[in-house]
């Protein structure tokens, strides 16, 4: 009798599931949720997904973009960004020019003046103390913040970082010579080594943002944890469950026009198909989209309305180590780069969503030129000229070519097509090395390899973080040992020349040079892809926006029925 | 329980030094990081010191209790984030071992009972069949039926019972199978010994033969599957907390490894070296309480 029970009851355990899911229709058919009872006002409450746990939420010590989704709702910082991505002053009075004074004649003095009706969330005023604080704790050996090199060009700021061997009087000395001050509550001065015009473009950055003394001394490590992190923008950090979610308010306080949302939901989900399923259980506001799936959800009728696309601030490429046989061979280089077809590319592996790039600075920056690089535009008869230039006439008598990728599912399908293409176009045959991730990383900072996929994307926009950091002589990002002294000494000039039109055009000349000499071959400009509930009104996207689209200008959004 | 102590050694030994072989360590990022930033990265982790002095130090902290710090979270110690994270892939290994047990040991000895029967073939079936199939797999077929279909269930989280049903299921299946076949193969054992007959013949009820005397027997093989598959449940499964979005330690190690984030790795391998370890040696108190014929001295 007793095993009668148990058999049945395993068996019904067993059977119900599975009778359930063929039962069920197949299909996207996403039933409507169902409704809630409609009240009079809609909750203001957005929520939407993080792709994973944020590291730290510390400005000084952030750099992932799920970071500076959270930190850019509770801080502000002297300047910000408009959507069109030219420089706005947010806590700054106005933005520091020459002519305002704000800038000294030969470049190097910058002199803020903050706006006196600045807050913090507890009702104390933001001063310039705050943010001579803020920056000189980013330039700090001990706290190893990652962008603190990019503040380097403070005059004192790179030996101050140096000096973590030193003693703590050495120390303290360097510190006081950091050209950081607070001349008064509401004035602050800085001075640079050398001129450099894009300052105020990196003073907008989040590791500039102000941040109190008194409580990071107070909870040290702890100050990042609700209730004690504290900031000056439009909303507070409520709570955070980790690995879970975390939630914002609006913050009441807000010396700005308040956000018209009243909480920002942020889950952690890390899975994209979790993620996806979330939004369509009603959930989530707002998701991204699985990688490869972008056609199918392009062709369903009810999710493919509810499509929200943009351009990313990224280019991604192929890079050679000119240094290695046969890829020091410019010629063979540019062969390659003319047999590769992009828009192929973009449809196929990228399931159509990006734009082919024939030229390394991508479109919304200044500096993009839509003109460069059609030389290299997809052309096989071209290509195989270029190839018998380069001295194989016979694309048999090449040396073995290599490839080398971080081995994911997305760069195998780009591994894939570059054999495939080739080999159907130049005959020419390509092994492929796939390496661990962290692996390939190393490999490529070590110049090991010989041609390898890479991208690159905005930390501001300007062609100042885009040319001289990859395409300088030994510079820090440059692992295709590209080495020009034409180029060296434009990008000297460039990145000091006061005159923002001049500016420019050295570095279009300097990227002329650079597409000239082929030391990479451009592919494809990203785009962003995700889903939005018809709900969510108000969305301005920007190619400065943080994990979640729309997040520098979320106090725009608001919610409808 | 003192050979604990030299089994954790070279766990961590092994893993301390394989950790810093392998090619790339954590500061290796696509956009490279300046050398003076690298630099007092090192220092500030005291990744620069010589191997012997970095692991002696990870010895001194782990014997009084500090596993570290994260790299991948910056401001939280190791084991903050594993006793933080231990609750919930504990609490979900616990109940998908359960349902494993209560589904797979009475299909197992229904079958066995019932050979050759439609039971006995049904219950084959499904364990083949659950045994097969990625938890992954059924995973994902939950959400879809369960969520996004029906909207029944939250898609993932953790905290309320609608959560904990999904992943906890997805997560038994395969252990359920196991269980149900072991079960089965160990109970035809059992049923066709001597002492069986003899039970029978002198007269005794068969659910008295079955609790009192096959059951018993039947259930060492199980109890030798079932201890290691329990450390294995309750250390967590990378796959389906990373679809149910469980905030649990399974997702941890992993992670880890991919970042190079030499304190999480050291961590939650000494607690995964631990946590089988000690299951083991529950396993073998059981097995003297389950046999007579095993005594420890």
């Amino acid at each position: 009798m007793k095993q009668r029970l148990f058999c049945i009851l395993g068996l019904l355990l067993i059977v119900m599931p599975l009778g359930l899911m063929v039962a069920c229709t197949k299909g996207e058919s996403t039933t409507p949720a169902p409704q809630v009872q409609s009240t009079p006002s809609v909750p203001q409450v957005l929520r939407a997904n993080l792709d994973g746990e944020p590291a730290t939420i510390d400005p000084n010590r952030a750099s992932w973009s799920r970071e500076r989704t959270v930190i850019m709702q509770v801080f502000q910082g002297l300047l910000g960004f408009n959507q069109d991505l030219t420089l706005k002053p947010v806590v700054a009075r106005e933005i520091p020019s020459v002519s305002n004074g704000g800038i000294s004649a030969d470049g190097k003095t910058y002199t803020f003046k903050l706006r006196p009706e600045v807050t913090w969330s507890d009702g104390k005023k933001v001063t310039a103390n705050d943010f001579e604080y803020s920056i000189k704790r980013l330039l700090s050996p001990d706290l190893a913040a990652q962008y603190a090199s990019f503040y380097f060009d403070i005059a004192g700021g790179k030996d101050y970082f140096g000096s973590a061997k030193k003693d703590d009087a050495a120390r303290t000395q360097l510190r006081s010579t950091v050209a950081v001050k607070a001349v008064d509550a509401s004035t602050l001065q800085i001075t640079l080594a050398q001129p450099r015009p894009t300052f105020l473009q990196i003073m907008a950055l989040w590791p500039a943002y102000p941040l109190r003394e008194d409580i990071i001394s107070k909870f040290g490590d702890k100050w990042t944890e609700p209730p004690n992190y504290i900031g000056n923008g439009p909303f507070m950090l409520t709570e955070w469950v980790h690995q879970d979610h975390l939630v914002l308010k609006a913050n009441p306080n807000y010396w700005g026009t308040k956000p018209r949302l009243s909480e920002f939901q942020l889950k952690m989900i890390t899975d994209a198909n979790a993620e996806l399923a979330a939004y369509k259980n009603n959930e989530l506001d707002m998701s991204r989209v699985p990688p490869g799936t972008e056609k199918a959800v392009m062709a369903d009728p009810v999710i493919s309305k509810e499509i929200l696309r943009f351009p990313e601030l990224t280019t991604f490429a192929f890079q050679f180590n000119v240094t290695r046989p046969p890829f020091d061979n410019v010629k063979l280089r540019q062969a390659l780069a003319t047999a590769i077809d992009r828009v192929a590319f973009v449809d196929k592996v990228r399931n159509g969503v990006g734009k082919p790039a024939l030229s390394w600075v991508p479109p919304g920056m200044p500096g993009y030129d839509p003109n460069l690089g059609k030389e290299y535009e997809f052309n096989v008869a071209k290509a195989k000229q270029l190839l018998t230039e380069a001295g194989y006439p016979d694309s048999s008598k090449l040396p073995e070519l290599k490839f080398q990728y971080s081995d994911t599912a997305g760069n195998r399908l780009i591994a894939q097509f570059l054999q495939g293409q080739l080999k159907d176009n130049l005959g020419v045959n390509l092994t492929l090395e796939p390496m661990e991730s962290k692996a390939f990383t190393q490999f490529v900072n070590q110049e090991k390899h010989t041609w390898a996929w890479f991208g690159w994307g905005a930390d501001y926009p300007d062609p100042d973080n885009w040319l001289p950091e990859l395409f300088g002589t030994k510079a820090g990002n440059n692992h295709t040992v590209y080495s020009n002294p034409k180029f060296d000494a434009l990008a000297k000039q460039a990145k000091s020349e006061l005159d923002n039109a001049k500016r420019l055009q050295m570095w279009a000349e300097a990227q002329k040079m650079v597409m000239a000499d082929t030391p990479i071959a451009t592919m494809f400009y990203r785009e962003r892809f995700i889903l939005v509930k018809p709900t969510v009104k108000g969305i301005k996207t920007t190619g400065m926006d943080g994990q979640v689209t729309g997040d520098l200008f979320l106090t725009e959004i608001n919610l409808t029925k | 329980m003192l050979w604990l102590i030299p089994v954790l050694f070279v766990v961590a030994f092994i893993t301390f030094s394989l950790m810093h072989l392998v090619p790339g360590g954590p500061w290796d990022q696509e956009k490279q990081l300046a050398p003076q930033v690298v630099e007092n990265l090192n220092r500030k982790y005291n990744l620069d010191k010589p191997f012997i002095v970095q692991f002696g130090n990870f010895l001194w902290n782990a014997v009084r209790g500090d596993l570290g710090v994260s790299y991948s979270y910056q401001d939280k110690g190791v084991t903050q984030i594993l006793l933080s994270g231990l609750p919930k892939t504990a609490g979900l290994g616990v109940t998908a071992f359960l349902i494993a047990i209560i589904i797979g040991i009475p299909l197992g000895i229904a079958a066995a009972l019932k050979q050759n029967s439609t039971v006995d073939y049904i219950s084959v079936f499904f364990s083949t069949l659950f045994a097969n199939i990625p938890g992954f797999v059924i995973g994902i077929l939950f959400i879809i039926l369960f969520s996004v279909t029906l909207h029944v269930l939250p898609t993932g989280g953790w905290g309320s019972i609608k959560q904990v049903i999904m992943p906890a299921v997805a997560l038994a299946a395969l252990p359920a199978a196991y269980i149900a076949r072991v079960t089965r193969a160990s109970m035809l054992e059992v049923k066709h010994q001597d002492y069986i007959r003899t039970a029978q013949a002198k007269g005794l009820a068969s659910r008295v033969i079955i609790i009192r005397h096959m059951l018993r027997n039947a259930l060492i093989p199980v109890m030798t599957i079932a201890g290691p598959e329990l450390a294995a449940l309750v250390t967590g499964s990378f796959i389906i907390e990373s679809l149910f979005s469980i905030p649990g330690i399974g997702r941890l190690f992993v992670q880890g490894v991919f970042a190079r984030d030499y304190g999480l790795i050291m961590g939650t391998i000494l607690f995964y070296a631990f946590a089988v370890a000690l299951v083991n040696l529950i396993v073998d108190i059981l097995y003297a309480v389950v046999d007579p014929r095993i005594r420890y001295e």
